[in-house]
């Protein structure tokens, strides 16, 4: 497999991370355009940790992680009360402040008499741990499909069992669910930190296979981009963003054929599938079919 | 499994110092066609030329992330040392940030911001 | 003293321009209870289709602005039939996901007809700005709060004096009932958006003759504009929408005098995250999912 498909495979693990993020927050019913500031938190701090610090990048993930939990959850806080557009503007500002102070965040280390670390709207260059430590593409790819392969597995158990129904039941009719005794707010912050944690995670891998990131790689374009993708893919299953990663970066992207035409030609077909399914590829009533199919 | 193995023993080992780090520049001049490029690439590791190295070029545009797809390229050599040469077929003019992707003797990427006009290319300071 | 009274001229003008986009933004949330991500980049098609008329023909003003206008409402009727149409009785976010894919339709074909980065467009007035004292005043900021003010008067107009208006508050208030009723909803939905549409394209043809300039990045600028003085307005509310627009304007343009412009929209952006998270009343008192 030539370099070109190697750096294509990886992008679309690495960004199913974040359509996976926007997808946990669609079912419990919130929806997000600010996934992108987590994914941004995670590659700033993984880098940061890994490039000026020395850490070795498997720490370094764990704490981008925490960190972007935790960011997430201080964002979910303030706007437990908030639904539907209300919910998705405060998320949008949120996230567009976050892309502000990286833009002014200067702080870096001389190494070696060089500067490194993050230099506001300049980037953040030199993010090599993997080339200090001799990992080739294929290894890297098979690292990130291994973690996503991690996540799928955690969300396919979760969505059997009856935290999934929770979940679901908290994005359908939150009113409902609260009637039947769980607590909405716990489930919504627990699903923030989750989801900030994936979107993180996707970051630090995404900063160590760029090796160099900036600010603007962190705006709505990203964010809207992973709620389409968890859209598209469908909200019947956490298969379904993957789908949904697959087919724009991968399909399209990978093939020559559309240069310069992809993105007319991706979203024509993704305004026309969602008429023909306003829930996606693998909606609820396809993965019920299948499993039907299948069993 | 060794992969797997390697990469965890790697992973706990300090990082090797930066010096080893390869620098490179870009000096690019239009071909006539519209946002066609001759471009050569200058390499460079602790301060003398970078001979042998396997470069695949490629960009993108900050501005518009994901929105471009420029076909990436195979850096050919020069008759320079540390030197080579390769023609980047991009959409638009512009800021480009140019990915040099060194396949060996050093495995390493480099990101480069360049303004893209009708006569070539000069480094872009943001 | 002069600064404070300057920065607030600076600030009502720019906020002309945000007025303008947010009433386009309302008037389809308002009637059609969806958010348009497409909206920004359809005013942005328009102002392209003049550019190139202009790069190819050297056409006049007024030429241009009817060519922006009549380019926004066609891109505005592509995406009304594409993805609210269809989607009329059903998800909201599908039909906001495909708004989002047509932006990027819109911005391709803008790169792919227009390739540079950035492209003149003929100023509104060559001459020199107006002076009054110690304060200066560009002919470009009173057409366009001239221009506000006549499409808000206007808006006013078709809605309280027309039975179109009747139909599209009907519509508004109460879908259920003015359906009943015998109005054609599909028809006012599409005729709101060619409005909408046809404001946007106003907005733009000012707002890129002020700049002398079109980039591709003026659909997703007046998309988030629009949307940040729509929210900061009160959804839905078509005076919320020019008092927001005003105030975003205002907010900037002091805050850039003393902060810069990062900062300018930090501030912006916290003031509407803060306002949402306390659940003022204006602003989040429409059901909006």
């Amino acid at each position: 497999m030539d370099d070109y498909a190697i750096g294509v495979l990886t992008n679309v693990g690495l960004i199913s991370f974040l359509a996976l993020s926007a997808y946990l927050l669609l079912i419990a019913g919130e929806m997000s355009f600010g996934q992108q500031a987590f994914f941004g938190v995670g590659a700033y701090a993984g880098g940061m940790l890994t490039a000026m610090y020395g850490w070795p990048l498997p720490l370094a993930a764990l704490c981008a992680m925490a960190l972007g939990a935790l960011a997430q959850f201080l964002v979910g806080l303030p706007t437990l009360r908030l639904r539907g557009l209300y919910f998705a503007m405060a998320t949008l500002a949120a996230a567009e402040m976050a892309r502000i102070l990286f833009e002014l965040f200067h702080f870096q280390r001389q190494l070696e008499g060089e500067p490194v670390g993050p230099d506001g709207t300049q980037g953040f260059r030199g993010i090599r741990w993997v080339f200090e430590h001799g990992v080739e593409p294929l290894g890297y790819l098979g690292i990130v499909y291994a973690l996503l392969a991690l996540a799928l597995a955690a969300f396919l158990l979760v969505e059997r069992s009856r935290l999934g129904a929770t979940l679901r039941g908290v994005g359908e009719d939150p009113e409902l669910a609260a009637s039947l005794g769980v607590d909405v707010n716990r489930v919504k912050l627990g699903v923030a930190a989750a989801a900030g944690a994936l979107a993180a995670l996707g970051g630090v891998l995404y900063a160590h296979h760029n090796t160099y990131i900036e600010p603007r790689n962190f705006d709505i374009m990203l964010g809207v981009h992973s709620l389409a993708y968890a859209l598209i893919g469908g909200l019947g299953t956490a298969l379904g963003p993957l789908v949904g990663v697959a087919l724009d970066i991968g399909a399209l992207e990978g093939s020559r054929v559309f240069h310069g035409y992809r993105m007319i030609v991706f979203g024509g077909l993704v305004a026309l599938l969602l008429i023909w399914r306003p829930r996606g590829l693998l909606d609820e009533r396809a993965v019920l079919w299948l499993k039907r199919r299948f069993s | 499994m060794a992969e797997a193995t390697l990469f965890l023993i790697l992973a706990l080992l300090p990082g090797l110092a930066l010096a080893q780090a390869p620098k490179a520049d870009l000096e690019c001049r239009s071909t006539g066609t519209d946002f066609v490029y001759d471009c050569t690439i200058r390499v460079t590791r602790g301060g003398k030329p970078l001979e042998g190295a396997r470069i695949t070029v490629g960009a993108d545009m900050p501005s518009m992330p994901m929105a471009h797809n420029i076909k990436p390229v195979k850096a050919q050599p020069a008759q320079a040392p540390g030197e080579y040469r390769a023609r980047l077929d991009l959409e638009m003019l512009g800021v480009w940030a140019v990915k040099l992707r060194l396949a060996g003797p050093v495995r390493d990427q480099l990101i480069l911001h360049y303004e893209f006009d009708s006569k070539g290319a000069s480094p872009a300071h943001r | 003293m002069t600064d404070l009274a300057q920065n607030t001229l600076d600030g009502l003008f720019l906020g002309s321009s945000y007025a303008l986009l947010a009433l386009g933004f309302t008037l389809i949330f308002g009637v059609l209870r969806r958010v348009n991500l497409s909206f920004g980049p359809a005013v942005m098609f328009g102002c392209y289709a003049a550019t190139w008329v202009h790069l190819n023909f050297g056409a006049g003003l007024v030429l241009l602005a009817i060519v922006t206008v009549l380019g926004s409402i066609l891109a505005g009727a592509y995406v009304e039939r594409l993805c609210f149409a269809p989607h009329r009785g059903g998800s909201a976010i599908a039909a906001m996901v495909a708004s989002f894919a047509l932006w990027m339709q819109f911005e391709e074909l803008a790169t792919i007809a227009l390739p540079r980065h950035v492209y003149d467009f003929p100023p509104l007035h060559g001459g020199a700005p107006l002076a009054f004292g110690a304060l200066t005043l560009r002919v470009e900021s009173l057409v366009m709060l001239l221009a506000a003010v006549l499409v808000c008067a206007f808006l006013w107009w078709i809605l309280y004096r027309t039975r179109f208006g009747v139909a599209v508050r009907a519509v508004i208030d109460q879908p259920q009932a003015a359906q009943l009723a015998g109005i054609s909803v599909p028809r006012i939905f599409m005729l709101t958006f060619a409005l909408a549409s046809a404001i946007g394209g106003l907005a733009g043809f000012l707002i890129a003759s002020s700049h002398e300039q079109v980039t591709p990045m003026l659909g997703m600028w007046s998309t988030m504009k629009g949307l940040l003085a729509m929210m900061l307005g009160g959804l839905g509310s078509l005076p919320g929408a020019v008092l927001g627009g005003l105030a975003l304007g205002l907010l900037e343009a002091h805050s850039q005098w003393f902060f810069g412009p990062q900062t300018r929209d930090l501030i912006a952006y916290a003031l509407l995250f803060i306002l949402l998270a306390a659940r003022v009343p204006w602003m989040t008192t429409r059901s909006a999912s």
